[in-house]
């Protein structure tokens, strides 16, 4: 018989996975499923939020069987609730079933036309369907009215690099820095991105967003690796000053002194590591040479 | 062009790869440990991205460091594998060509070869693989009775046998390698378990 605290531990795993957003969806099936067939009781009116969030779990995971009965207890308790129905629209999408999804959601939108979940299930469609120039267009239109929705910033940019529009993917990028100065990913993507772009002028910007990304967290591994490889290709570029080659082979060098430094304490004891890191030293050792 | 023998051990890690990251596009490099010749002989692979596939700096990065972990091994990058996100669309992207390209320039008997997600599932009986080769200039499907995999049965139940056993989230690609170094992604430990499971089938797949 398993015990009240044990109970109240499987909610409160759920409640962390869902405020951090973790999409581990096999674990969310197995907690979550064991805790509304037999602990349905003890939850109070949290039990609502884990059938939805176990309902999306099982739709992950091709469970229609789980996910068709929390959709049951969900529409019973919320009959006439958008939330419930947007619900419905994503098992349907699950089972491919994308015409019945966007009546679904069109009929949401026509009775209240601001509701962005709708909106963005509809995209998610396009998306499904391979449609990404339809889904990139609908995305604009929707960042227009919703100017400030973060999410749909880092969706249109994973669109953009998609389709290896790199220019635009950086505006997009450049939106999301502006409103999270501390992000260092978003930093460390748009410095890829410009380093991706090439030229001069884009690797010299790649390299002041990887540093940044750096400044902002100093274990960012790409940032370091992105920070020595953009240096390199500088210092090595005929058309730069001799005082730029000089401070770039400078950043170079710190970016391998910390990058040798990473791997010696992450191979420390660990025998199967020892691959990756003679790897990295040789690959460190022969861009070297090519730099001098 | 000549025959390409895919090993039991390539096709797993490319199998689980994919069966990692079912929401996202994923690839990897081919490898041969066998001298060049008329035939290609695949015996190992790399997973590499699951993320931004088309952005530069983590491709190259990765392509570098894979190519010293070749000098290093006697192994010698012969292909490059990619399995889509969008399951319905297993033909190479762009981005698939380019870096094939990019390894063709050092062997010119280059595999390009894409996973199709729609022929991954436990019964079925075709490998999900899709096959290209550099002919007159540009890629072409490569004749289905040119591609071998050897004991195509042991190896769909050793695959089997790798999720049963929890033993697939072993799997560790480049992307998971540069979000946690002391991560392997060489993935001695798996091809261990994996080489454990092969030998009483068959001495050298």
């Amino acid at each position: 018989m398993i015990n009240l605290s044990e109970v109240y531990k499987m909610r409160d795993k759920l409640r962390k996975w869902r405020e951090e957003n973790y999409r581990n969806s096999e674990q969310i099936v197995d907690v979550g499923e064991e805790l509304i067939n037999e602990h349905a009781s003890k939850l109070g009116d949290d039990v609502w939020i884990i059938y939805e969030q176990v309902m999306i779990a099982a739709l992950d995971c091709s469970r229609d069987d789980l996910a068709w009965s929390c959709l049951q207890e969900l529409k019973r308790q919320f009959p006439d609730s958008h939330r419930v129905k947007r619900l419905a629209g994503m098992r349907l999408e699950a089972l491919e079933r994308y015409e019945d999804a966007n009546k679904l959601y069109d009929s949401i939108l026509q009775d209240d036309p601001t509701n962005t979940a709708a909106r963005k299930r509809k995209i998610s469609i396009l998306q499904a369907q391979g449609k990404s120039s339809e889904a990139i267009r609908e995305l604009n239109e929707y960042l227009e009215q919703f100017v400030g929705d973060q999410e749909a910033w880092h969706e249109l940019s994973e669109l953009y690099i998609n389709e290896h529009d790199y220019a635009k993917a950086a505006f997009c990028l450049e939106e999301l820095m502006m409103t999270n100065p501390h992000n260092h990913l978003y930093c460390e993507q748009y410095a890829e991105v410009k380093y991706t772009q090439g030229g001069l002028e884009n690797l010299e910007l790649a390299r002041k967003y990887f540093a940044q990304a750096l400044k902002l967290n100093n274990r960012n591994m790409r940032a370091l690796f992105g920070l020595y490889m953009s240096a390199s290709h500088i210092a090595a570029s005929p058309k730069v000053s001799a005082k730029v080659k000089k401070d770039n082979v400078k950043y170079a060098a710190w970016a391998t002194s910390q990058i040798s430094r990473a791997y010696q304490m992450a191979g420390r004891g660990k025998k199967e590591n020892k691959c990756s890191v003679k790897a990295v030293e040789e690959m460190l050792e022969s861009m070297q040479i090519t730099m001098s | 062009m000549g025959e390409v023998e895919l090993s039991c051990l390539a096709y797993a890690k490319m199998y689980l790869h994919a069966s990692q990251f079912p929401r996202c596009s994923v690839n990897g490099l081919l490898l041969s440990s066998s001298p060049a010749g008329a035939a290609v002989c695949i015996t190992d692979c790399v997973p590499l991205l699951h993320s931004h596939l088309s952005l530069a700096p983590i491709t190259q990065l990765a392509l570098t460091q894979v190519d010293a972990w070749c000098s290093q091994t006697q192994q010698r990058i012969v292909g490059y594998y990619q399995a889509n996100a969008c399951v319905s669309d297993s033909s190479p992207t762009p981005c698939a060509l380019k870096i094939a390209e990019k390894i063709f320039e050092q062997c010119n008997n280059t595999v390009l070869l894409m996973i199709d997600g729609e022929k991954m599932f436990p019964s079925c009986r075709v490998p999900p693989i899709v096959m290209y080769e550099r002919k007159d200039a540009r890629w072409a499907l490569k004749d289905k009775h040119a591609i071998m995999l050897r004991q195509w049965e042991e190896t769909c139940s050793i695959v089997n046998q790798l999720f049963s056993s929890g033993d697939q989230t072993l799997l560790v690609d480049f992307d998971s390698h540069l979000d946690d170094i002391t991560k392997d992604w060489t993935n001695q430990k798996l091809n261990a378990k994996i080489m454990e499971l092969i030998s009483p089938a068959n001495g050298n797949v």
